[in-house]
């Protein structure tokens, strides 16, 4: 008789006479009250359960009629709630994603489900595919675990989503904020110190830092960081997540043992007389500078990584002599385009008093330039800003790792610009000091100038000028794409 | 962020994340509809996380979560339930108090329920969790099922019904056994 007026609550029909009968049992009898709590109870248990259930889980085993029970049940069911972490409800039927793709990760295989489990990823990318359909790239390091198909829970790594209409409301958890995506694009950072980042390629997505009360709604373009419970507003990196386009090229790079091939490249450049020096980031030792060590072109490799305004790196190399001759170059991951110049090195001194200085740069053009104190362009150079500089732009609209490489030559008075290998464009000086290197940064000029935003691996500096077969060499050596 | 700042963040996600479905049942148990639930959860969210400071480490997060539920709960009783039909407050005070103390044996209810929801024929099943999507309109659920949409209410009943006795039968097994 109780729970007639208990569904009627419920479904929300009940009517405000029979309420007034509910709430005057409920006063009185003590054992109306336990049978409200617990159906009460079983409806939040199967809400909790439809929030992580998707239609194409896996059939379902028909069973006719309602077994009684063995205990081993519930050991099993207390060690899966263990397992999960508490979150006892999901289905150990049905998988919240599937591993599409996974490249250099030991820890996952192509094909495999993923539930309500913990994941921790050391090195490489995997690319997964929720059951309502999102697409998902994750790059080491990383922890993470799906609390249903919907729900992601990011205590570190990088991720890309791929939202389609279906999976709409899926959302990511990080220590510091959430964001619920409204079917689009974007990419959640999570670094293993300081506060997770949301950037939005495409699309809308709600964004919650942890503490906040109210939501932001962010557009295409729009990024956030939270920062101690508030959202801040910050620039894009569009290009600092892997997206599942590059993975395919990624995976497709490593299964044609390409890395052997890298390595083995540098084996020999490591033993080339001309070496002024080769930076790959893979020794232990403190690299002084301020950045972020995230990974490289490789899985489980390591690449400093340029975030904030005034991030460098230092390197103090060949200053105790002339180079008539200097090849520069360098793996790079651009996070974003357009800023005012973009420091690949630039030597600390910049000075008239000691002619051939080095600044290697992305131009706010996205071209690369080379330019050297002290050094004029030949009266035949056509160039808009009185130094040499590359003729396509450096980067696609797309991030993804490039070879830059630049030939100097004081003695035939050139400068060479090389992309991903090819020739592109020789620019003559008038006067061609030999270079000179010394202290420099990477990623910055000075502290707060020319700031770097983005990745680079492998950096290369040669105290002879390469050939066009040995840039083309360098860089199909060190690709990581096929 | 400071090192301790994040930390203090850590250690509250850690104990919210482990505790948040027991509340969010706890909150269930005390509000008309699950979308009321979900509002409820947001504030208390918001409230957990800045009166972190006065929880005392090493104290019960869900009791103290609890207790800030009741309130909250409360609050938006007075706040929106004017024009809804709610229980009275005396009513919600006993059921928050006894539930409160009989959280564990709610907690193996829930638990209990995968078990038991392996028992429920598969079209069956994937009807139950269609009625309990977030956003599902009943009479749609209703009509896909091909019964009215007071037929499919008394459905409903019934298999709230049977999975409670299946759940009650186990967790008694249990401690036969």
């Amino acid at each position: 008789m109780s729970t007639k007026f208990i569904d009627a609550y419920l479904d929300g029909t009940i009517t405000a006479p029979e309420l007034q009968q509910l709430n005057a049992l409920l006063l009185t009898d003590a054992k109306a009250r336990r049978e409200f709590a617990e159906i009460l109870n079983v409806d939040s248990a199967l809400a909790a359960m439809a929030a992580g259930w998707t239609k194409d889980e896996a059939p379902v085993v028909r069973q006719t009629k309602w077994r009684a029970t063995t205990p081993r049940w519930m050991a099993a069911a207390a060690s899966v709630a263990l397992l999960l972490g508490g979150w006892w409800w999901q289905d150990s039927q049905s998988a919240f994603a599937t591993v599409e793709k996974a490249a250099g990760v030991v820890e996952m295989a192509d094909g495999s489900s993923l539930r309500g489990e913990s994941h921790e990823i050391k090195a490489g990318s995997v690319a997964l595919v929720t059951a309502r359909g999102a697409r998902i790239v994750i790059e080491a390091p990383a922890e993470f675990r799906f609390e249903s198909a919907q729900r992601l829970h990011m205590k570190r790594g990088r991720l890309a989503a791929d939202v389609p209409p279906a999976a709409k409301g899926f959302t990511v958890i990080t220590p510091t904020g959430d964001a619920i995506d409204l079917g689009t694009r974007f990419g959640v950072d999570v670094p293993m110190s300081g506060a997770a980042e949301v950037h939005v390629f495409q699309g809308e997505v709600i964004t919650k830092a942890t503490g906040e009360k109210a939501k932001q709604s962010l557009r295409g373009g729009d990024a956030v960081t939270f920062d101690q419970g508030a959202s801040t507003s910050r620039e894009l990196r569009s290009s600092a997540f892997i997206q599942a386009d590059e993975m395919s090229e990624l995976t497709a790079g490593l299964a044609a043992g390409q890395r052997a091939r890298a390595e083995s490249a540098l084996t020999n450049l490591k033993n080339d007389p001309a070496l002024i020096a080769l930076l790959d980031f893979e020794s232990d030792e403190a690299q002084p500078g301020v950045f972020r060590r995230v990974q490289g072109r490789w899985p489980g490799s390591h690449a400093p990584e340029f975030v904030h305004v005034g991030d460098h790196l230092k390197l103090d190399v060949g200053g105790d002599r002339d180079w008539p001759q200097l090849t520069l170059a360098a793996w790079v991951r651009i996070d974003r385009l357009g800023a005012p110049y973009q420091s690949l090195l630039h030597t600390d001194g910049w000075s008239k008093n000691n002619p051939g200085q080095v600044h290697w740069m992305i131009n706010r053009d996205t071209t690369m330039r080379l330019a050297l104190i002290g050094n004029t362009l030949a009266p035949d150079a056509n160039e808009r800003d009185g130094h040499p500089d590359s003729r396509t732009a450096v980067l696609p609209e797309q991030g993804r790792w490039v070879h830059l490489a630049t030939v100097y030559d004081s003695q035939t008075k050139t400068v060479r610009f090389y992309l991903n290998g090819q020739f592109d464009k020789e620019t003559r000086q008038q006067v061609a000091h030999p270079a000179r290197l010394g202290p420099a940064q990477i990623g910055n000029w000075n502290q707060q100038d020319r700031k770097l935003s983005g990745r680079v691996d492998e950096l290369l500096l040669l105290g002879r000028a390469m050939s066009d077969n040995e840039i083309r060499a360098l860089h199909a050596a060190g690709n990581p794409y096929r | 962020m400071s090192p301790t700042e994040t930390e203090r963040h850590h250690r509250f996600l850690r104990s919210f994340t482990a505790h948040e479905p027991a509340v969010r049942a706890h909150v269930r148990r005390l509000v008309p509809a699950r979308a009321d639930a979900d509002d409820v959860m947001q504030e208390i969210s918001v409230v957990l996380w800045e009166k972190f400071d006065s929880f005392r480490d090493g104290a019960d997060f869900k009791a103290w979560a609890f207790g800030v539920a009741r309130f909250e709960v409360l609050a938006w009783l007075r706040d929106r339930g004017r024009d809804r039909l709610v229980l009275d407050e005396e009513v919600i005070t006993k059921i928050a108090e006894e539930t409160t103390a009989d959280e564990p044996r709610l907690e193996q209810q829930r638990e209990a329920l995968e078990h038991c929801m392996k028992k429920v024929p598969g079209d069956q099943r994937e009807l139950l969790m269609q009625a309990y999507q977030p956003e599902s309109r009943i009479h749609e659920v209703a009509q896909g099922s091909g019964r009215t949409v007071a037929g499919f209410y008394q459905w409903l009943h019934r298999m709230r019904k049977l999975l409670l006795e299946c759940i009650r039968r186990a967790l008694t097994q249990e401690v036969a056994s």
